[in-house]
Order: structure tokens, then sequence, then C-alpha cells
């Protein structure tokens, strides 16, 4: 019976590991793992044993991908990473997203510059998906501030849907055979044309079992030409998007989440686009319980004023109990928990590193 | 008769021992630095792993020393290997 609530929390020193009972009262911290090395990317694959997956982006030595099959007791490389074929010319430089696929032992991954690989052996060995990998737009896509990379792997059947930045939102109706992209509605603001086939800043995507169709969309927004472009939604399975942007403080920021249980219930951090810190440096979560026509300032225990942090687009994650709780990781080191999906806010640590990512689980 | 190919001491950092089960160093034959690491691959592919990205280059933050020379102020690739050369692999300097 699954009865503790896991976190990996991936910063730029190494990945750390924090469980607590499921009343979440009190959470024990172990780790660096990978200790000196930035991690960009976790997985608590709770698939059968839950085994934990981490990226470990190593300035020195190359991209790593870490394995542990005692809830983060410790950790050891798997056999080995993601690597582009030796002719492709392209040479990989982190790893972004770390996500289960279909069978048992399948994972995908996204990496910088931005392809998508798997693994069918829970991660020792990995090839190269080409539908996407090798896409004719893929030479195309640019850099934004983070690198080019791939960052959301979205799964609902056949479909599969990916997040690239710069590139946009990808679809495949074949399993992953083959990609196009469809970013109708989704807008560019720092093109002339912000309305383009594909090379859009895509943020974040999130969806939710019980709505396949539908799906959220934390876009680069920020842009007073352009406005609300940063929030969307699609009804359509990502074939069109449209704003729900209205009534936020800012559209911009970087994560996006949905309620567990509730398929209209989504979570954003709206941040100033300059600084891409809080407004008016007060931190509060924004959500949406009506799939985002409305939005609400979630910040009971947060700090009031002088707060100046970034939320990065993998540092948010909610569990799934019945009343779930938000957690997310902040770039002064700072890690939050909202209790009753956001209500009330208290800070677990205070002190790690700068967080890029967070995943929990309840196992 | 073929020329017997010169056998060149490479100098692992501890970091990367666990690639070559533990040894501080390892012996391949090459006549210049694109050689060793093409031996490296084929003997020890985990430490080449680290070494080299999967274009072939040498990573960009990692130093491979011929001597006391750093391969990038030589020839780079094609730096010329002697009997009893010493390629040492460092990690290159970080912080402030």
């Amino acid at each position: 019976m699954a009865n503790r609530v896991v976190l990996c929390i991936g910063t730029k020193k190494g990945l750390f590991v924090a469980e607590a009972p499921k009343a979440r009262r009190r959470f024990t911290l172990r780790g660096p793992f990978g200790e000196g090395v930035s991690v960009y990317s976790a997985l608590i694959d709770t698939r059968g044993t839950p085994q934990l997956y981490a990226s470990s982006c190593n300035a020195y030595w190359g991209m790593k991908v870490l394995r542990s099959t005692d809830l983060g007791k410790k950790f050891k490389e798997t056999k080995s990473a993601p690597a582009f074929p030796k002719d492709d010319g392209r040479a990989l430089a982190n790893i972004w997203s770390i996500e289960a696929g279909k069978d048992k032992k399948e994972l995908l991954c996204g990496v910088e510059p931005a392809a998508l690989f798997r693994s069918r052996d829970g991660g020792d060995s990995w090839e190269m998906v080409p539908g996407i990998s090798n896409h004719a737009h893929a030479r195309q896509w640019h850099p934004g501030n983070g690198g080019l990379c791939m960052h959301t792997i979205l799964r609902d059947g056949n479909r599969v849907h990916l997040g690239i930045s710069t590139g946009g939102h990808y679809l495949s109706e074949d399993g992953g055979e083959t990609f196009t992209a469809a970013n109708k509605g989704i807008g560019a603001g720092f093109l002339p044309n912000p309305y383009v086939e594909f090379g859009q800043c895509v943020h974040k995507i999130a969806r939710h079992p019980d709505a396949p169709d539908r799906l959220y969309m934390q876009n680069h927004g920020g842009f007073p030409e352009h406005p609300g472009v940063g929030v969307l939604r699609s009804d359509d399975n990502g074939h069109t998007w449209t704003s729900i942007s209205k009534g936020l403080p800012s559209d911009f920021g970087f994560p996006i989440l949905v309620h567990p249980q509730d398929a209209d219930t989504i979570y954003v951090v709206p941040l100033t686009p300059m600084t891409r810190t809080c407004p008016d440096s007060s931190p509060a979560v924004w959500r949406s319980e009506n799939g985002g026509s409305s939005w609400k300032r979630l910040a009971k225990g947060l700090p009031k004023k002088d707060s100046y942090f970034t939320v990065l687009r993998d540092a948010m994650d909610i569990d799934e109990l019945g009343s779930p709780s938000l957690y997310f990781g902040t770039t002064t080191g700072q890690l939050w928990m909202g209790r009753e999906g956001g209500e009330q806010w208290e800070c677990l640590f205070d002190s790690l590193p700068p967080i890029n990512c967070v995943k929990v689980a309840v196992v | 008769m073929t020329e017997r190919v010169p056998s060149i001491t490479v100098l692992v950092p501890g970091l990367l021992r666990d690639c070559c089960a533990g040894r501080p160093e390892v012996d391949l034959h090459a006549t210049n630095m694109r050689e060793l690491l093409l031996d490296m691959e084929r003997n020890y592919p985990r430490l080449h792993r680290n070494i080299c990205d999967e274009t072939g280059a040498v990573r960009r933050h990692v130093n491979l020393f011929v001597n006391t020379h750093n391969m990038r102020d030589c020839e780079g690739m094609e730096t010329p290997l002697a009997p009893g050369d010493t390629v040492t692999v460092l990690p290159a300097v970080s912080g402030g």
C-alpha cells in the first residue's frame, strides 16, 4: 500500500530525495547524489517496484542517467546515456525530461539539442526516435535562453505530445513514428509574425487523463504587443490553442500543472517577464478551477515582499493524495509545499542549491 | 615487417578510474592523438565516452596534456606522439 511521499529535487549541485509519511508533517532529506553536478530532470517511476531516475548534466564528463532501486538511498549510473549516432553531427548537451514509456521498462527522454530518445531496458541502452529527432524542422529550431531543449513528453495512447523550446508543440498520432507541428494559436511574440507554423518558445504543457483531448500550455508570454499568448488551452488534442491568460497578473511563467483529481483545476506561477520573478516581489501560485476562465491567487504562508526567485519549468509538481499538496522549488534554493491544493504554504527546506526540477510520487 | 606502434601511457584522473577497472593509468598505442582516442574507444569505451562526445570531439571542459603541453595548444588531434610519451587527462579549471 502506498504510504510514503517521495520527492526528487534536482538542483545545480546534484539530486536530493525527500521523504515523508502520507501526512507530510516532516520530510527527511538525503543527497546530494551525483554531487556537484546539475540535475535538470527526474522521474519517479511507479510502474511496479518504484525506481527513481535523474539526469546528471556533467559539464566535464558528459551526460549520465542515474537510477535508484531503493527509493533514493543510493543511485548508480545506468550502463549508458542517450547519445546521437556518430555520423549525426549533434552532441548531447543536456537531458531535460525523463518520462515513463508505453511498456514497463520503456523510458522516454527529451534532450538538448532537441531530440527524443527511447530506452526499452530501464535506461541501460538508448535509441534515438527519428520521427522527431530528424524531423524536417529539427535543424531550423533555435535555442531559447535555457538551450534548445525538449522538455515536455506527454503520452495518451497512440498520441504523443512534445514541447520544444524553441520549436513549439509537436504531435504524433501514430505512437511516435511521425510528428507534425501543431501550433495554431500559439504566439511567438519575439517574431515579426508571431503565428508561425513552428518555432514557438513553449515552456511547459500539461494534461489530465480524464480529459485527454484537452491540453494546457505555459508559453513564452510577457509581450505587451501580443497580450495573452502566454497561457493557453487546447480542446482538440493540441491542433488549435486559445488564450486563458485573462485574470493573471502576467502571462509569463514556466510551469503549469493540472490537479490530479480535477481536469478543470490548473496551476501556474506568473512571473514578471524582465526579472522572471513574481510580480511585486511577492510570490504566489495562481489557480483556476474552471479550466482557465478565472484565476485565484494562492499565497498564504509565502513571503509577502522582498522575494526574488524564479520557479523553473519543471520545478513544480503536485502529489496524488486526496487533498493534494503542491511543491515548488526556487532558483534561490527553497522548497515550498502548498497543502490543500496550494491553500496553505510552508517552506520544507530553505537552503538547498538552486532548484531545477521537482517531482513527487506517493509510493 | 610493420613498424611497431608506440606505447603511450595515459594517466586517468580519480573520477574516471571506474571506467578502467580502477587503474590510475592505461597503455594505448598510437602515433598521434586521433589514433590514441580511437584506441581508447576500442579498449576503454566508457573512458572514451567521458572524454569525447559522440562526434568524437574532446569535451569542452576536458584537457588532454601530451607530457606538459595541452593538445589544444599543439596540433590538436594531429599532435604527434612518440614512444614513452605520457598523456594526462584533466578536468579544466573551474571556480574563481
